[in-house]
């Protein structure tokens, strides 16, 4: 992909997020009428694992201490990258603390909250 | 090479996005322009499918808590105070069909009035104490006060908290003096500073300061240049040492303690909590507290702290003021203390030396600043998701608490306390979350306590009404206090 396209996807990303309305925020059971299918055990583990380490901040993919996590607009690789690395006041978590699957499953679950 | 120039992209959308937190205002759902009159609506409170809400009450002052006597007639307690310091007189009203309210009992101006227990015929009323000390009353079917223990060190920034009873003993919360365990200019902000210049944290037991001490302006004189030097629980302008022994006592600060049916000396049951404000014993007799977490203020700021559940361990210590839900705040390598670094103010340093025990974990992390308080687990199948436990969420109370960059809070939430899973249950229905004077309509405004009816059925949220936060602090609303039943539609 060449530097020029990187840069209109970049662009497009920055409208997407910052210019235009917010995505539906709210993903919660008495906004949606539902609540993540947690039959998969990944999806299971990985909302146990939001709620220790990432709700306290981002409810409900919410906005709170941190902003909001449902409307935001990156691929999973860079929330991921965020995680590891921390962003401005966001804490990092290296792998002893969430693990390589740990992490995968917190982001498959932010997934399927942001699908309701 | 792409995917790495596309991170870096993209991560500078992220930053451009998210701003630098310190630029950014904030956006609490106390934060509102102008306060609105309350206005009452169900149909603008969002529930899960198959539930219903409605009004019960309405125009009540500071209601904080709900209890139902052995004919089921339901009662509710109005504190008597509220931060921002309104002082009124604290009431037991029986709620009659229809709304209107009878006044079974009027308090001394003591409160708040946070607790209320129904228990052999007689109601049981934990007194907060911001003015004399914190207490625990008998109140007859007839209005009759008596006091069972009074003296409780409550003058501070949090009071005498919500009470239980179980196995012959009333269980109840006693919040801490201060923030981070140093006194400081903004307890002068909450009030009692001024009134009590020597009031400061009591341990439970024993323990040794590192000698860790905090230069702060000398909010007790005029002179806008004097300073003074404050350690861990003690006086406000006193240092402390290396090695000094600050002597526990019980009553003391930070704990759940107990005392017989009929009255007597407290006992401690645990201890190194905040504000352990909600109380609630499970189906299977285990005892739970909802603490809430530091605020980012004061001469030791902590940012980032949640309000947690724990399942209280007698005997066990749970970490205030080093800890924050299990973590060490000032642990080497420094990742977790650098979580609970308030932006700007540095490392938040240790003032006691030899824990006494490793502090518990907790079973469910709360929202930071979402104020989770009262507490009642569903027992029945009538109403549904029976053994959960519901907490009702005050709502931050930004920015004096310190900045959230959205209202945290303002619903009543369920809370699985196998894994520590929470789903929101009550909440406004609006495209944000908040209050209903921030979001606009007629739904919730602070629900402060929840309580299931004796059969189980149904569930009431008491409301505590409009709270407005600005930069000076708390500006509650007399008269804006709900109460609203739950109930399922099939």
């Amino acid at each position: 992909m060449t530097k020029f396209k990187l840069i209109i996807i970049a662009a497009i990303l920055i409208g997407v997020n910052g210019l235009l309305p917010s995505c539906a925020i709210r993903k919660s059971e008495p906004i949606t009428g539902k609540t993540v299918n947690t039959s998969d055990l990944h999806l299971r583990a990985g909302e146990v694992l939001y709620m220790t380490y990432c709700d306290k901040c981002h409810p409900s993919g919410e906005g709170g201490l941190g902003p909001a996590l449902n409307s935001l607009n990156v691929p999973s690789f860079v929330k991921r990258f965020q995680v590891r690395h921390g962003l401005g006041v966001m804490p990092y978590f290296k792998k002893d603390q969430i693990s390589k699957q740990d992490l995968r499953d917190i982001s498959d679950y932010m997934k399927a909250l942001k699908r309701l | 090479m792409n995917k790495a120039l596309f991170s870096v992209i993209a991560l500078s959308v992220l930053l451009v996005q998210s701003g630098c937190y310190k630029m950014r205002k904030s956006a609490g759902g106390g934060q509102i322009k102008t306060i609105p009159a309350r206005t009452v609506n169900a149909g603008d409170i969002a529930l899960p499918p198959g539930y219903k809400i409605e009004m019960v009450a309405q125009g009540l002052t500071f209601p904080s808590a709900a209890a139902f006597d052995n004919k089921g007639d339901l009662y509710v307690i109005e504190t008597g105070y509220s931060y921002g310091e309104v002082w009124q007189y604290p009431k037991l009203l029986r709620i009659n069909p229809g709304g209107g309210t009878t006044t079974i009992a009027t308090g001394e101006k003591n409160g708040p009035w946070t607790g209320l227990y129904y228990h052999g015929g007689n109601f049981y009323v934990s007194e907060g104490g911001q003015a004399e000390g914190g207490k625990i009353l008998k109140i007859t079917p007839e209005g009759k006060i008596s006091t069972l223990v009074a003296d409780l060190p409550s003058i501070g920034d949090h009071h005498t908290d919500a009470l239980v009873i179980k196995d012959g003993y009333i269980y109840f919360g006693q919040g801490t003096a201060t923030n981070s365990g140093v006194v400081g200019p903004d307890n002068a902000d909450y009030g009692w500073l001024k009134r009590h210049k020597d009031f400061h944290d009591i341990p439970c037991k024993d323990i040794t300061l590192i000698g860790q001490n905090y230069t702060s302006d000398n909010v007790l004189t005029d002179d806008p240049n004097d300073q003074v030097t404050t350690g861990a629980f003690l006086p406000f302008g006193t240092a402390s040492t290396p090695g000094q022994v600050i002597k526990g006592k019980v009553p003391c600060n930070g704990s759940i303690m107990r005392i017989p049916l009929a009255g007597g000396k407290p006992e401690m049951v645990a201890w190194g909590f905040r504000n352990p404000y909600g109380l609630a014993v499970s189906p299977e007799g285990t005892l739970y507290v909802a603490e809430n977490g530091y605020d980012d203020r004061g001469s030791r700021p902590v940012w980032g702290a949640a309000d947690v559940l724990y399942e209280v361990v007698p005997g066990k210590w749970y970490g205030w003021p080093d800890f924050s839900a299990g973590d060490n705040m000032s642990a080497s390598p420094k990742k977790e203390s650098e979580e609970y670094e308030a932006p700007g103010k540095g490392e938040v340093l240790p003032v006691i030396k030899d824990y006494p025990n490793i502090p518990p974990r907790p079973a469910a992390v709360f929202g930071v600043h979402s104020s989770s308080n009262g507490l009642d687990f569903s027992t029945s199948d009538a109403f549904g998701h029976k053994g959960e436990l519901f907490a009702a969420q005050f709502g931050d109370m930004a920015p004096t608490v310190g900045k959230v960059l959205a209202p945290v809070g303002f619903k009543v939430v369920r809370v699985n306390t196998r894994n520590g899973v929470i789903h929101d249950f009550a909440v406004n229905r609006s495209k944000k979350n908040g209050p209903a004077s921030w979001v606009g309509g007629s739904g919730l405004e602070r629900p402060l306590s929840v309580k299931f009816t004796p059969d189980g059925s149904a569930l009431y949220v008491v409301d505590f009404g409009i709270l407005k936060m600005t930069k000076e602090g708390p500006e509650p609303q007399t008269g804006t206090g709900v109460i609203w039943k739950i109930t399922r539609t099939n």
